[in-house]
């Protein structure tokens, strides 16, 4: 609790760390590149310190078109997935809430299994996940307001029809698909990976993405309100429903885009915040761009480990909940005092 | 600083149940008022009402000649705040950080916290004696210090008026009692306080008036000890209450004896232990 009481330490340290977390994670891998040549590289590309255009060539490559759109989509979806989780729970008032429980994996899943059903190109696959995570929570937030005038309560009960419905859907195209081909990509890609990612796709995404995260950040106050009660952040002059829906709206459509980008990828949403909580205390002004920052370091590791730890490369989902789970327990161990 | 706020026969129904039907109802500064009624008897929906959470089917609520339909949310969290039932934040906010929560109608949702805000939040630490538990997690500290915590929020907002929903419910006796004459204090400092209650007794010691709210209208208003009489108590509440007067002059309600049970089946004391 101590690195609490310095509040700027955590959010000074955390870009300095994900820099050479970064750095760390371009060096490494099949070919292990010393830190030296990626700097001299990036010397070379500036304009600083022109290497022979032999070695230019083959670095560049290397770092650049294969390794480090894998490395900025790691930290994308890290970051998103981390601070969409943070305001999820904040929203609903439950530290046990992942950026899942409205539906939007459930529904993305299914869109991209559908896609790979349909044989669409990748891009069409991408497409039709995304805007099946957005159709899903949807669904869920439209039978809360039709039910229950979008209280909370109505809101988790309609993500958990939402989410079933789409898993069924799911199980649907999972039983009519080809099993020699199709079924194999589906679970393949239910299983996340970054490895799909290139350099102008991950470009293309990091506005959106970037924006939704310093969106959900700007509203730490206001969420902090929020989580006290309805009743209450109204009180504050907070206009709550306005909050909840740009919450809702936001992490969904950061959520998707992560979704497809790399899949379904679980637990980093759940855990992250919960080890932000530890370091920079529960205020989201403070906790969600820790928990973006945190989120991003979580699935850099998470993804070496995944290229690195045997000669074919492991799902990035296996490696984010087989890493998770002893962490969450670890995390639970801190924080149960709280919770009691 | 001088404030009053005025409803004027307000009714209001839920899914076809007439909850109010046309309540009349003021609370000034300088004044603690009680709102006492049984379970059941509208008095939250009165309170949503009075700060604005729900609309009154007819009848209007002003704030210094203001309808407070009129005024916008974050001028109204100024000059009114609601302090709710003590409750457990499902996270370990500092006590601090509750407290600067209400700084938020002044700051905005984005605004940063300066330092006017900082002095106004340890100015309400320090009124209500709890600057000691500033940096304390709020979930670790105890019911009657996190009731402090949520008056020193809506101090902290800067209201002249506050509306509380049982504070002294779910405090133990002696913080009840310290409640009840922190209360009384603010009051003669200028605030004015509605607050409901479940206690005859927290109303006689420390109300200036007590509106008594019975079949969605409110029946008597006036000095606690002239309202609460044994017809009223036993029309209230269906129990039989005596009043009784101290030597001092201040009133308190008993139990009727008749009330308590002989309870004839058990035995006073064990036989062994009778004397005779």
């Amino acid at each position: 609790m101590s690195l609490a009481r310095h509040p700027l330490l955590p959010l000074l340290g955390l870009p300095a760390l994900l820099g050479a977390a970064m750095l760390a994670a371009l060096s490494i891998g099949r070919y292990p590149l010393p830190v030296d040549d990626i700097l001299r590289l990036l010397g070379a590309a500036l304009g600083w310190r022109p290497l022979p255009p032999e070695e230019f060539e083959v670095l560049y490559n290397l770092v650049v078109r294969i390794r480090l759109p894998r490395v900025l989509a790691a930290v994308l979806v890290g970051a998103a997935l981390a601070s969409s989780g943070a305001a999820f729970q904040a929203v609903f008032r439950n530290p046990l809430v992942s950026p899942g429980l409205l539906g939007v994996l459930a529904g993305a899943a299914f869109g991209a299994a559908l896609g790979i059903l349909l044989s669409l190109d990748w891009l069409q696959v991408q497409a039709l996940a995304f805007a099946m995570g957005v159709a899903a929570v949807a669904i869920g937030v439209g039978i809360a307001t039709l039910f229950g005038d979008g209280a909370i309560v109505m809101l988790v009960l309609g993500g958990i029809v939402s989410a079933a419905l789409f898993s069924s859907l799911l199980s649907m195209v999972k039983y009519v698909a080809d099993p020699y081909n199709q079924l194999p990509a589906i679970v393949y890609w239910l299983m996340g990976s970054l490895a799909v990612a290139d350099l102008t796709q991950v470009g293309s995404l990091a506005l959106p993405i970037g924006g939704g995260v310093l969106l959900l950040s700007a509203l730490g106050r206001a969420l902090d309100a929020l989580s006290m009660g309805d009743d209450e952040a109204r009180t504050l002059g907070v206009p709550v429903r306005a909050v909840r829906y740009t919450v809702i709206a936001a992490a969904t459509l950061v959520s998707a885009l992560t979704v497809s980008l790399a899949g379904m990828i679980g637990w980093v949403g759940l855990i992250v915040p919960h080890i932000a909580r530890l370091l920079v205390g529960p205020g989201n002004s403070r906790l969600l761009p820790a928990s973006a920052g945190l989120g991003a370091l979580f699935l850099l590791g998470a993804d070496s480990l995944s290229r690195t730890w045997s000669s074919t490369e492991i799902p990035i989902g296996i490696v984010t909940e087989l890493i998770g789970i002893p962490v969450f327990l670890l995390v639970l161990g801190r924080a149960r005092k709280a919770w009691a | 600083m001088s404030a009053t706020l005025l409803a004027r026969d307000l009714r209001y129904a839920w899914r076809g149940r007439t909850v109010l039907n046309g309540v009349d109802l003021h609370v000034g500064s300088g004044e603690v008022v009680s709102l006492l009624g049984a379970n059941g008897a509208g008095k939250s929906t009165l309170l949503r009402l009075l700060l604005g959470l729900l609309r009154p089917a007819t009848g209007a609520i002003h704030l210094d000649g203001a309808p407070i339909a009129s005024i916008p949310r974050r001028l109204l969290a100024r000059r009114l705040a609601y302090v709710p039932q003590v409750h457990v934040s499902p996270f370990p906010y500092l006590v601090r950080d509750v407290v600067l929560l209400g700084r938020l109608p002044h700051a905005g949702l984005s605004g940063r916290i300066g330092p006017s805000d900082r002095q106004a939040a340890d100015a309400a630490l320090t009124r209500l004696g709890i600057e000691h538990l500033a940096e304390r997690p709020y979930t670790e500290i105890s019911g009657g210090e996190r009731q402090l915590a949520l008056i020193a929020r809506a101090l902290a907002q800067g209201a002249h008026l506050l509306v509380m929903d049982e504070p002294t419910g779910g405090l133990d006796y002696g913080n009840q009692l310290r409640l009840l004459d922190l209360l009384r204090t603010l009051a003669a400092d200028g605030f004015g306080i509605l607050k409901t209650t479940h206690h005859p007794d927290h109303v006689l010691h420390g109300s200036h008036r007590v509106a008594i709210l019975r079949d969605g209208r409110i029946v008597a208003d006036g000095p606690p000890a002239e309202i609460l009489t044994r017809p009223l108590m036993r029309s209230l509440y269906d129990v039989d209450v005596e009043p009784h007067r101290l030597a001092d002059g201040r009133l308190v309600f008993m139990p009727a004896t008749a009330q308590t049970p002989p309870s004839p089946r058990y035995p006073q004391s064990h036989p062994s232990e009778s004397p005779a």
